[in-house]
């Protein structure tokens, strides 16, 4: 007997798809406010005759928004940036260009074509992040639409099915086919009476015979919408034989790839810029009036009553800013190795943020081999260390292409290609990928790769606090401590998302607009408690 | 490659910002080092990066060398250790002198404690620390034994425990790291080893 309330049906979904399926399925059900976005917040204007100042540290897409807007407001911004590039973890390489990684730097050597390039931090934008579209529109950063999955990829594990590849349409019909083949089974058996009336329960049945292809007494045998083993142009298809319900049960590593494309930021269609991710960086760049201060490393930051200095080393020299207000952009566990006189407690927060692992390789590849197998985008999921391989969908036919052959979050391989030499590197992914695609190295004319966490001065990607110390410091750091305000995606909850770092901007400004506010207020010295 | 100590005082508005008046200027080409280890080599607990202000040129030489022959480092569980170990990899013999004369021109304030722990029985445990140490692990550069005074007690732990465990001083080729194995054979557990962190922190 199964009886379901609204609540604890809420709760399946969950447990099933994670929060992000809850707060979709809860709008539909009417029970949380939409999304009520409606721009960048507008600062307090400036007066034009005493022009606040600001100084934003690091050149990161938090720093360049909140510089842009603070511009808007009439401020004058001074932005310091310690690495000889602005952008962050905004990078796309191309020929020629450096991956500045600590000990081991190295330099992209793809032949020299607009459309061979790499974004080896952010590469896809989902339509509900709201902020970075903006910027995007604002700005005139022409975007298309990214393939982020192809039902006609593949799913691999080594340790099932033999190890052999299944595409994931394959793999999505079948567990489709056997879970109905379950439902219907229980609907069969009076499992649902207490639920629904008996109409209902023939309804119920109906559902799982058209949701899973289903014969007419509920058994699944393959179905034809995951292709046929003959030319079915000219032939009667002939479904694969389908995986046997205990094999799907067996690889627990199907269980993730099963939601490769159906979490909220990953819900299609997501888009990219043309011609590589870093046009965000360059359009900013473009409408700022101030450009940032390249190879400023940040050493001291003084927070008084009355504005924050900062004292910064470029080459081999000190310099010393003073401004009314500070957004700090630099990775918060860095701060400890810069003197400042911070609150013991502030400086506690900013230590509870750690640094995030994570690595991707690309490839040049000699021939797009994967569009002679259908695939057009999206990605292949597998259990081998590289863990991810997207194939790009902007040029499709072109002769060559970048395939990323690495996406890795896995702490275990993380930590083992981080410790590799980038040749090593290179010769991993490469037998990896042979897993998926026989004959793929053969392909292979070149290659780089970035671990974030040994990259010169961020030293991580995906910034994570425990649960314990992001209730005991995360509001507080949301709060500025004076005038010193930290931003940056890991001031989120959205870390190694763009949008996440425009969520934490936009926080901060409202929060100077509080103390804007509170000043004029107070008619003295600016405090926000 | 050009060390200058330039001698700076920062003028600062009302405010007790204690701020050292020599001031190192970071050579071209090593602001990686001030990455993890921090400004003026002041040490970063987030970053696993001891602080090297005013360490032995001798002892930050030999050291360099040991990363770089994989003496130390090379171990698969000494996280740091690999880290440090892929960054002087590329160095030449030359680069490594020039950033052991700079390290050891570098000042900072020493570090405040972060560990806790019994400072009584650190001081019985340091006995035999002394002898090559020094009492107030001062260091003895003829004996190969470096400075302990200004190092962070939580390196020190850290280290006490890789050359027990034997992630440090295992191999037969790292004289110095062997004999510091045998030597801290008095440290028995993770509690010892903070004890005399704690102890050696203190010292003056």
């Amino acid at each position: 007997m199964l009886n379901i309330t609204r609540r604890q049906f809420l709760s399946y979904v969950g447990a099933a798809g994670g929060s992000s399926a809850l707060l979709k399925t809860s709008l539909a059900l009417g029970m949380m406010p939409e999304d009520s976005y409606s721009g960048p917040v507008t600062i307090k204007p400036a007066d034009p005759g005493n022009k606040p100042t600001a100084l934003i540290l690091g050149a990161g897409i938090a720093g360049l928004a909140t510089a842009l807007e603070l511009e808007k407001a009439g401020y004058h911004v001074t932005m310091l940036e310690a690495s000889f590039r602005a952008g962050g973890r905004n990078l796309t390489v191309r020929n020629g260009d450096k991956i500045d990684e600590m000990g081991n730097p190295q330099i992209c050597q793809f032949d020299k074509q607009d459309n061979l390039f790499f974004n080896c931090g952010p590469a896809r934008i989902p339509g509900h992040h709201r902020r970075i579209l903006h910027y995007c529109k604002a700005l005139n950063v022409p975007l298309q639409v990214k393939a982020n999955s192809s039902k006609l990829a593949y799913f691999h594990d080594e340790k099932s099915l033999g190890g052999k590849p299944k595409r994931i349409i394959e793999y999505h019909t079948d567990v489709r086919g056997l879970m109905s083949e379950l439902l219907w089974k229980s609907a069969d058996a009076n499992q649902f009476d207490q639920l629904l009336s008996e109409e209902d329960v023939a309804k119920l049945m109906k559902f799982s015979q058209a949701y899973g292809d289903l014969t007419e007494n509920g058994k699944y045998i393959g179905s034809g919408r995951a292709g046929s083993t003959t030319d079915r142009m000219l032939e009667h298809p002939t479904p694969h034989a389908p995986i046997e319900l205990k094999a799907m049960l067996d690889s627990s590593f199907w269980y993730g790839g099963l939601l490769g494309a159906e979490v909220y930021d990953w819900c299609e269609p997501l888009m990219e810029p043309i011609g590589g991710m870093d046009s965000v960086v360059k359009a900013f760049l473009r409408n700022l009036q101030t450009k940032p201060v390249l190879n400023a490393q940040v050493k001291k930051i003084f927070n008084s009553d009355q504005g924050v200095e900062v004292t910064y080393e470029q080459g081999g020299k000190l310099h010393s800013v003073k401004a009314d207000y500070c957004f700090n952009n630099i990775p918060a566990y860095f701060m400890a190795g810069i003197e400042n006189n911070f609150s013991a407690t502030y400086q506690a927060g900013l230590n509870s943020i750690k640094r995030g692992h994570l690595f991707k390789i690309a490839y040049q590849m000699k021939e797009r081999f994967w569009e002679n197998d259908g695939i057009y985008g999206g990605i292949s999921y597998t259990s081998e260390p590289v863990s991810q391989l997207w194939y790009p969908s902007h040029d499709i036919h072109a002769q060559k292409g970048i395939m990323l052959g690495a996406y890795v979050w896995n702490p275990k391989f993380t930590t083992m290609f981080e410790n590799m030499s980038p040749e090593e590197r290179l010769k991993a992914g490469a037998i990896s990928g042979e897993k998926i695609h026989p004959g793929y190295s053969k392909y292979i004319e070149n290659g780089i790769s970035i671990p974030w966490a040994r990259m010169n001065h961020q030293m991580g990607c995906g910034m994570r606090m425990s649960a314990e110390d992001f209730e005991t410091y995360y509001h507080m750091l949301q709060k500025p401590e004076g005038r010193h305000f930290m931003i940056g995606d890991q001031i989120s909850h959205h870390s190694g998302w763009q949008e996440g770092a425009l969520a934490s901007s936009e926080q901060a400004l409202e929060q100077l607009n509080k103390l804007l506010g509170a000043k004029i207020i107070q008619g003295g010295a600016a405090h926000v408690s | 490659m050009l060390v200058r100590t330039l001698a700076i005082l920062f003028v600062f508005g009302i405010g007790s910002f204690t701020t050292h008046a020599k001031y190192t200027s970071t050579p071209e080409g090593l602001e990686y080092c001030t990455v993890c280890h921090g400004s003026q080599l002041k040490g970063n607990q987030n970053i696993g990066a001891p602080r090297l202000s005013d360490l032995s040129a001798w002892y930050v030489e030999r050291q360099l060398k040991n990363f770089k022959q994989g003496i130390r480092g090379a171990h698969p569980e000494d996280k740091t250790g690999i880290e440090m170990m892929r960054m002087v990899l590329g160095l030449s013999a030359k680069q490594i002198t020039e950033i052991a004369d700079w390290v050891a021109q570098t000042s900072s304030d020493k570090p405040v404690s972060s560990l806790v722990g019994d400072a009584n029985k650190g001081q019985q445990l340091y006995q035999s620390c002394a002898a090559c140490h020094g009492a107030n692990g001062e260091g003895n550069k003829t004996l190969g034994a470096p400075k302990l005074s200004g190092l962070n007690d939580w390196y020190i732990a850290t280290q006490l425990n890789h050359f027990r465990l034997g992630l440090r001083g295992a191999q037969g080729s790292d004289l110095y790291g062997q004999q510091m194995k045998a030597a801290s054979a008095v440290i028995t557990s993770e509690q010892d080893a903070a004890d005399l962190a704690v102890y050696v922190q203190q010292l003056k």
